[in-house]
């Protein structure tokens, strides 16, 4: 279980986190989420011990967490990077050392690694040798081939193409399977929607929505959406104005509309056919990235 | 993480860095050059003064060759004199091909291109050796008579402040000691600086942070490539005691050992120094591109250094070598010459090893707070103030 308590931090006069907290229990997968400049690598990095923070702590398992803690995490930073000039195998085994592992275990996890991240005939190749595809696939292996207790992820699908995606979506899951919980950044939200059990929605160095993913929905639940599709831009123009709705998002006359608390749809559908005719109405559960727009503020 | 892992963390941060570079290109040509330079510099004077052991001398009649074979029994300077019976003829054309040097007739020395000093006056003393025995023959005095006059009891000979005979090739040792390390020092140096910086460019020092501490991670660094470059040391101190030694100009001797062991003790305390800066210089920049203009105040003060260190050489027992003995920064490169030399007492070197650890006491732990201040600085240089206020703090 990892717990994050009011963590506050600032770069000279920005305050880049404002008393975030959160947890992430055994095998459950946080999506965080926000903008850019949110204050996302900010926290991930104060877990980590890259950085201090200025208040507020990071708990593993209900102890402040040290060094000995953060060598059993898996960390994939952002900005990607690994030697160079040093060959997959030994770059792997090298940094499971570095994380405590002894040589024979760290020389067996990294050709594990390298065979389930089907780069096992790029084990002699350097790091420059190999495609960026490749590359990223290392890096991957180099968060996991200590066997972490935590995985931490600063935005890991960037840059992958949708096989890779697939894979890493996969090797997430099957980590967490294992009791690893798993804290990953993304702004892709339909892939953490995906993906995750959990989700912290950052903005401004605030937490403004945390909690698992169902439960944000049934809180977006008490203003229903309702997508309706109508011919021709006025009637469309006229069905935003209707008293008790909100219009969400428009394209191509099909209109996202959020009702206000103890709107009946049925109602809403009777006022369309008046302006028009309804070609296409239906209730829809919201996607994250709809429960995203609504608490980030614009 | 206890003192145990750190060590754990150290060697194997060290270990990879000693790895890697031994297959670098950048590093065995460095090693190339020293040992070509170092066995250039001990052999080359052999080299070019190969020829001065042995001059053949043509003698076309009797006199000169009376002449020639005198002079070749004569006191035997930094020559041999070889002595051949050549008609005129011969002569002229040995002397053309360089097969001789000189060729001596009762008319005078014919030489091709320029006369050799000390064979020209080994040559004339015979000859007026021998003009003065035939004036004594003449004057009436017998053949043993006349040797007793031409050659009298030599008078002795006292030396009040006797020169060490081997003083030429101890400053040659010390020259080449001063030489080495300045090299090295700024080899090795560099390599620091390079890798710190490789780490950043490259955004692997995220990755490593997570796992290990800056200071770990220094020290390893620090340690690896230090030891590498006393290997690299040791090597060359091995090529040039053998080319010295085939050259015959040094006999090895335990002081010769002596001056070697100091230029490793001073390599070590120089490069702790100095590293440790390296290291903190290449933390500020982002991109190896940059590098050249944080390191150019250290590769200064090492320039500096080295040439205070000429100084030294010159006037080992002067102020300036007095002095600097005491300077940390100078002090790696202007005392070692002056220990070899003889002329440092042993207040001055335990003195100077002192004042030295200590400043780097003090140096590691600032460089170690810097270093660590700027590594997550990886998009733009990092400022001397902000790296010491700490990024992470």
């Amino acid at each position: 279980m990892l717990e994050l308590r009011q963590l506050t931090r600032r770069f000279g006069d920005l305050t880049a986190l404002d008393g975030v907290s959160f947890s992430v229990a055994p095998g459950e997968i946080c999506g965080f989420v926000g903008r850019n400049g949110a204050g996302k690598t900010t926290a991930m990095r104060i877990v980590l011990g890259l950085l201090e923070p200025h208040a507020g702590d990071v708990r593993w398992n209900g102890a402040p967490v040290d060094g000995t803690a953060r060598r059993r995490f898996g960390y994939m930073p952002e900005e990607r990077g690994l030697y160079p000039k040093m060959r997959v195998l030994s770059h792997l085994t090298y940094l499971a050392r570095l994380h405590g592992m002894d040589k024979p275990a760290a020389d067996r996890a990294a050709q594990a690694w390298v065979e389930r991240l089907g780069v096992a005939e790029r084990g002699e190749d350097r790091i420059e040798q190999l495609s960026l595809g490749n590359q990223q696939r290392v890096q991957l292996g180099a968060a996991l081939v200590h066997d972490p207790q935590m995985l931490i992820l600063d935005e890991p699908f960037s840059g992958l193409d949708p096989i890779g995606v697939d894979a890493l979506a996969a090797v997430i899951r099957a980590r967490a399977a294992e009791g690893v919980p798993v804290l990953f950044s993304s702004h892709q939200l339909e892939l953490v929607e995906r993906i995750c059990q959990s989700v912290a929605i950052i903005d401004g160095g605030r937490i403004i929505a945390a909690g698992p993913v169902a439960q944000l929905r049934a809180l977006e639940q008490r203003r229903p959406l309702v997508r309706v599709a109508v011919d021709g831009d006025a009637a469309a123009e006229r069905l935003a104005r209707l008293p008790g709705v909100a219009e969400r998002e428009r394209s191509g006359g099909r209109s996202v509309l959020a009702l206000d608390e103890g709107v009946d749809s049925d109602a809403v559908l009777d006022a369309a056919r008046r302006i028009g005719s309804v070609t296409h109405f239906e209730l829809v559960r919201p996607t994250l990235a709809e429960i995203f727009r609504e608490v980030v503020p614009g | 993480m206890s003192g145990m892992s750190s060590w754990r963390v150290i060697r194997l941060v060290a270990g990879r860095e000693i790895a890697v570079r031994v297959r670098e290109r950048s590093f065995l040509i460095s090693s190339a050059l020293s040992l070509v330079l170092i066995a250039g510099v001990t052999l080359l004077p052999l080299l070019m003064n190969s020829d001065d052991g042995l001059a053949v001398v043509a003698a076309t009649d009797q006199r000169g060759a009376q002449v020639a074979e005198s002079a070749a029994r004569g006191p035997a300077g930094d020559q041999r004199i070889e002595v051949r019976r050549l008609t005129a003829e011969e002569a002229r054309r040995s002397l053309a091909a360089q097969d001789v040097e000189a060729a001596v007739s009762a008319r005078g020395i014919t030489f091709q291109e320029s006369p050799g000093d000390e064979l020209v006056a080994r040559l004339q003393e015979a000859h007026r050796r021998l003009a003065v025995a035939d004036a004594l023959g003449a004057a009436g005095l017998g053949p043993r008579q006349a040797q007793a006059a031409l050659s009298p009891e030599p008078l002795s000979i006292v030396v009040v402040e006797p020169q060490d005979p081997q003083a030429d090739a101890r400053a040659g040792m010390a020259f080449i000691a001063v030489l080495v390390l300045y090299v090295q020092l700024l080899t090795f140096g560099f390599f620091v600086a390079s890798g710190v910086v490789e780490e950043k460019a490259s955004r692997v020092v995220e990755l490593l942070l997570a796992a290990v501490k800056p200071r770990d991670l220094l020290a390893g660094k620090l340690l690896g490539i230090g030891a590498l470059g006393l290997a690299q040391l040791v090597v060359i101190a091995g090529v040039g005691l053998a080319a010295a030694s085939a050259s015959g100009r040094l006999d090895i001797d335990s002081d010769v050992l002596y001056a070697i062991g100091l230029a490793g003790v001073w390599f070590i305390l120089g490069y702790a120094f100095y590293a440790s800066l390296f290291a903190c210089a290449g933390a500020l920049v982002p991109r190896q591109e940059e590098l050249q203009s944080v390191t150019t105040p250290l590769t200064l003060m090492i320039l500096i250094a080295f040439f205070l260190a000429f100084g030294v050489l010159q006037d080992p027992d002067g102020t300036l070598a007095r002095v600097s003995a005491f300077i940390p920064p100078l002090a790696p490169m202007t005392l070692p010459p002056r220990i070899a030399l003889g002329e440092a007492t042993a207040v001055e070197v335990i003195g100077g090893v002192l004042v030295t650890l200590a400043a780097i006491a003090a140096l590691v732990p600032l460089a170690a707070r810097i270093y660590s201040g700027a590594l997550l600085g990886t998009r733009t240089r990092v400022k001397l103030r902000d790296a010491w206020q700490g990024s992470r703090r």
